[in-house]
Parts: structure tokens; sequence; C-alpha cells
């Protein structure tokens, strides 16, 4: 027995009714990743392709051209390694934000948990980010490098930390976009601002020591330092990466409970 | 017995304008607010009241229809149900599964083949893969697409999308079927099975809230009947009294008001005008709306000309309510022609026996030029509506169009 009023239903009905449409999640993941890669020649490679293409271009630029530091490493597999999370990343806050509004004639006309289409959004390119990890490990492999140790065991912590921060972000975005289409070119924007605020094709010693303590308060910083650490340098992430994961937390309560709020407007204002 | 759906003294208000934002439009709003102060209270947009005060419930196995036309508020009462936007006022509670044919395929991706959408399609219905995997083929069956079962669904025509997404959304036994004018698509053959299909889900306990503009279908499945008018319920009860209450209003709007008859449009331009057409019985009442099939009746056409004209033709046609011309009744094929004097006057047209089945009718007649091939009343005149009497019931289903005159024998 299920009622439709002004009043909003509670939380625990929420997740219970998530669990019951998981089924849809997958079909609508699945049917997101097939469409993209129906009716082209490389298919699925392009999740290898786009990363590993920006990831020469940048080793380029900087060993030939300028000479960033990085301690040793190969520069490809010192950036590489956070290029593709930052794809992941990113990508997955496009998709999300524009998975409404893409899918309108659907949410005006069928009835679902609204946050499905964001979420089967960020699970296609999760699926992505597996494919393109595969040339990480052929990296590691090709460089000496792949060593497996104990610090492994955080790494399932450090992708559900941006998986959370993600989707926290990519449920506002999604959410405001329903009512602005503003939000879509603006995160674009920003999205290309954050690239550079965040530790990817430049080490975190490069930046200031004075200027250490605000830069790491974007979560994203402590995050690709976190995969740098412990898939190029086997050691466990250092307590910077519990700031990421109080602002991320922070992000998705905000962002999930904003979502909720609007989810019944979405139909009459899209 | 608990109703399947019940909606409580249901109100939705829509707001009407406000997507139009952009800056210099919001700057424009402040700035014009600052300058008067009395601009508080003029928002930008208006409301609109989709639906008031809606109250109904939906037994199992009962199969209701929302008639009413465009913009009455069937469509947002569809939603309210199915939970896809959330009422102003009042409570909306529903039992059971629901399934919802408000546009069938709606979930439907071009670039997948009919198989991946069967599946995609069953999911946004609520249904497992492993409910669909279990029907696949009575699913396939049902929509005579075996062939295509493989191909992208964008190479499929719109009725075949159709067929696959009915097929779909009815293999399941739901307890609440919303049907918003979806049967419209599809050739006839494949209506008639869902007209079948709808009535076997009825018979095994599904309530149906259907919609549709065809009254005829609409008398054919549903027992009961809510005429919406402007958000509002104007009338409820048995398919047959509310379709009446419903032609009976239609027909209150249509009667022409004093200002309509003299104001024709093109009058200005045209040398006659038809002022009135009316259709009575012979020997009747000149007020009568009311014409047994089996009678004659006479139309009678007044008509108003500045000059002098002739030859003229007439086409006259007879449609009923739902928009069905019945008939066609024409100088030019009757080998007749039309002399009109100027000033005005009428003739009139004698008919034997109107043959037309019980329902609601009205005649449309227009003036031609001598060859037939121009009108010189483009708009034409409609008559009010008035009711036949007929041996068969009203809209009674495959009552047909017209009652023949028969004889029967016995060898």
């Amino acid at each position: 027995m299920t009622s439709n009023s002004v009043s909003n239903t509670p939380m625990l009905d929420h997740i219970k009714e998530l669990v019951g449409t998981r089924d849809l999640l997958w079909a609508w993941t699945g049917r997101n990743l097939r469409a993209r890669y129906q009716q082209s020649i490389l298919g699925w490679l392009w999740a290898i392709v786009q990363p590993g293409a920006q990831a020469i271009i940048f080793t380029v630029v900087f060993t030939f051209f300028v000479r960033v530091q990085t301690g040793g490493t190969p520069y490809i597999l010192f950036s590489y390694v956070a290029i593709v999370f930052w794809t992941f990343f990113s990508l997955s806050l496009s998709d999300m934000t524009g998975s409404l509004v893409a899918n309108m004639n659907l949410v005006t006309k069928i009835y679902f948990p609204r946050e499905l289409l964001p979420m089967a959004a960020m699970l296609a390119r999760l699926a992505d980010l597996g494919i393109a990890l595969l040339l990480l490990v052929a990296l590691m492999v090709y460089y000496n490098c792949f060593v497996l140790s104990v610090a492994w065991l955080c790494l399932p912590g450090i992708l559900a930390l941006q998986i959370l921060l993600t989707t926290g972000l990519g449920f506002a975005c999604a959410a405001a976009n329903v009512f602005y289409r503003d939000v879509q070119a603006a995160l674009a924007l920003g999205v290309q601002l954050w690239f550079y605020a965040s530790p990817i094709i430049y080490p975190v010693t490069v930046v200031p020591e004075s200027m250490r303590t605000f830069y790491f308060l974007n979560p994203m910083t402590g995050i690709i330092e976190a995969y740098r650490e412990v898939l190029l340098y086997g050691r466990a992430p250092g307590s910077y990466l519990a700031t990421s994961a109080a602002i991320s937390l922070l992000v998705f309560v905000v962002g999930y409970h904003l979502f909720k709020r609007i989810e019944f407007q979405i139909s009459d204002v899209i | 017995m608990q109703p399947l759906v019940s909606l409580d003294r249901v109100s939705k208000e829509y707001r009407l304008g406000v997507s139009q934002i952009s800056l210099p439009a919001l700057v424009a709003d402040k700035l014009r607010a600052a300058v008067s102060r009395s601009a508080e209270n003029h928002h930008r947009g208006r409301n609109l009241w989709a639906l008031r005060d809606v109250s109904f419930e939906l037994a199992r196995g009962q199969c209701l229809a929302l008639i009413g036309s465009n913009g009455a508020g069937k469509t947002t009462i569809l939603k309210l149900i199915s939970r896809i936007t959330k009422p102003t006022e009042g409570v909306v509670t529903t039992d059971g599964m629901l399934t919802a044919l408000i546009e069938l395929g709606a979930g439907f991706h071009p670039d997948l083949t009919g198989r991946e959408n069967i599946y995609l399609n069953g999911a946004i219905l609520g249904l497992s893969r492993k409910y669909i995997s279990r029907h696949f083929d009575e699913i396939v069956a049902f929509s005579g697409l075996e062939v295509f079962i493989d191909t992208p669904i964008k190479r499929y025509s719109s009725g075949m999308a159709v067929r696959l997404g009915f097929s779909v959304a009815t293999c399941v036994q739901p307890d609440v079927l919303l049907v918003d004018e979806v049967l419209a698509v599809g050739d006839v053959s494949f209506q008639q099975k869902c007209l079948k299909r709808i009535r076997s889900l009825v018979e095994n306990g599904t309530g149906i809230l259907f919609v549709s503009h065809n009254l005829y279908m609409v008398q054919a499945v549903c027992d009961r009947a809510l005429y919406l008018k402007n958000g509002c319920v104007k009338s409820a009860g048995t398919t047959k009294e509310v379709i009446d209450a419903y032609e009976q209003s239609i027909h209150e709007e249509h009667t022409p008001t004093k200002s309509d008859s003299t104001a024709d449009g093109e009058s200005g331009h045209s040398p006659v005008t038809i002022t009135k057409v009316e259709i009575l019985p012979e020997n009747g009442a000149a007020n009568s709306h009311v014409l047994s099939s089996a009678e004659p009746a006479v139309i009678k056409v007044s008509y108003h000309a500045t000059v002098d004209i002739g030859p003229l033709n007439m086409s006259l046609f007879i449609r009923r309510s739902d928009g069905l011309t019945c008939c066609m009744i024409r100088t030019a094929s009757d080998g007749h022609r039309l002399w009109l004097h100027r000033g005005s006057g009428e003739f009139s047209i004698y008919i034997e026996r109107l043959q037309l089945i019980t329902g609601s009718y009205s005649a449309h007649a227009y003036l031609l030029n001598d060859s037939d091939s121009l009108a010189l009343t483009p708009a034409g005149r409609q008559s009010e509506w008035f009711m036949v009497k007929g041996n068969s019931l009203s809209y009674a289903e495959n009552s047909g169009v017209y009652e023949p005159i028969v004889k029967w024998s016995c060898e």
C-alpha cells in the first residue's frame, strides 16, 4: 500500500525502494554502456584510448618541454594513475548532471526512484574505469612497478570515498540542472579548473608548504594522492585522507538530501 | 473490500510560465519590483489548477473510464496515481502492483535490439530479469515480431514499437493498469488483440483506469466512467450515463449563440451565408432534439444572400459525436442545383428514414459554386447536436453505424 501526498516519505522507505529496483539499476547501467559503444569500431576500447591519449600528451609536454620532477617514477605512469581516476570522476559528474534531462520522456511518463538515473550513469563510468585500469596494470608491469602489498587493501576504501564524493556532487548537479540548464555548462568549466587544482599532472610537492593545508581541502587532492601512494609506492595513505573523507561524506549527505527534496518537482519542471 | 486506488479530495496546481527564466528577465523583474513596491504580489507566470477536489475509488475487477476534452485533467490523474508527480492537496492511495500504459515504449532505446529493450522495458515496469526470461517467448509471440527481435528498435515502424511496448506491459497480471490513449496506434487487428487482453485482465481482477477520446472503445471496455471538465468531476456513474452527460455538455457548448449566428466569418466576402441548419422530425415539434431512426426527417437550411445567385451546389454531412462522417448528401451527386433569391430564405431536404443508430449527431452544410469545386461558405454551418433513437442501445459494442431495413424469411 503506497500513498502519494504532499508530505515526504521517510528515509528508510527510500532505501527499501532502491533495493527493490536494483534490477532496473543494472539494466539501465547496461543500457548506458551498450548505447555508448554501439555502432563504434573501437567500442569499449575508447575507455582506454581517452585517458591513454591524455597521458601521452602530458608525458610529451612535461618530460621533453617542461621538466616535472616525479621522484624517479616514469611520468607516463605517474600521470596515468591519476588521469584514470580523474576521468572517472569528471565524466561521471558530467553524465550524472545530464541524466535526468536527457531522459525527460521517461521521467515524465513512468515512476521509479529518480536517483536511479544518475546512479546508473555513474556505474557505467565505473565500468569504463575497470577497463582503463587494465592499461594501468600493463604499464605498472612494464615499468617493473607492479608490487602487491598490504597497502592495496586500502584501494576499495579510497574508491568508495571517491564514489561518495562523485555521487553527492552528481545528485546535486543533476537536481539543479532540472531547473537551470546553466549547470551543465558551468560544470564543464568548473571541472576544467578543478583539474588543475588537483595533483594530476604535477606532484603535491610543487605546492608551497604554506598552502598545503588549504590545498588538501580539495577532496580530490587527498583521493588522488592516496591512489598514487598505494599503487606506485606500496604505502598506506597518510592522515590527509581523513580530510577528504570528511568532506566527501558531507558532500554526499547534502547532495542526496537536495536531490530527494526536489525529486517530485522534477516531472513538473523539467 | 479495500479499493485498489483511491483519491481523496485531490487537487493539483501547476505554475505556468516559470520555465522561461533567464538572467535578463530576472534583472528586468527586479528592476520593476524596485520601481514599484506594489509589484510584490505580481508573480511571473500564472497558476493553473489542473485538478480540483477530485475523489473517486477504483475497485478490483473494475474498469473505469476517464473522459473529457483535452486539458480536463485526465492525464494528471494518471500521473498522480503512478506517483510521477505529487498532489498539491489531498491523498492518493494505491494498493498492489501498478503498471502504466501511459507512453508505450517510453524507455526504449533506439540503438538497442528488440530483445534488449524487452528486458530494459520490463525493468522499468518493475519486472525482474528472471520473470522476463520466463515469459520472453510469450511476449514476443503476442507482439508478433519474432523476425525482428534482434533488430535495433530504430529500424522499427512506430506501430511495431507500440506493439512491443504493449506486449511487455501486459505480460504481467498487474493489480492496477493505467491506459492512456495508447491503443489509438497500431492496426485494427492489434487493437482487437489488445482489447481482448484488457478484458481478460479485468476478468482476473485487475482494476483498470482507461483514458480515451474514442467513446465507442470506452463503451466497449468500461463499466463505469468519470467525466472531467476543467479539473473537476462533472459526472460519475455507469458508462452510459456519463457518456450521455458528456455529450449533453458538448451539445450545449456547440449550441450557437445569437452573436455567433450573425457573424459567419467570411460573410463580408461571400454573397451568400448559411444562417442556420436544423434537423427536425417531419411532423414533430420544432424544438425536438430527439429523432426516431425509423421516421422521416427534414433538414432545413436557412440562408441569407446579398444578390440573386445560382446555380449553386450544396454538400451536407451528418457527423457522429466521435467525428465519424456517417453520410454525405450532395446536390452534385443527386443532379440537383439551387437558385437562391436575394434576402433570407430557406430550403429543405427530406429524408425518408434516418436509419442511424442511437447516438448524438450534427449536420454540417456547405454551399459551393456551380462546378462543385469552390466553397462559397468555407466555414460552413453546423446544426445543433441532435439525438437519434434507434433500435440498438447507445454505443453498445459493435452496434455499427446504421440500421438497414430488413425482411426476415424462413424457407
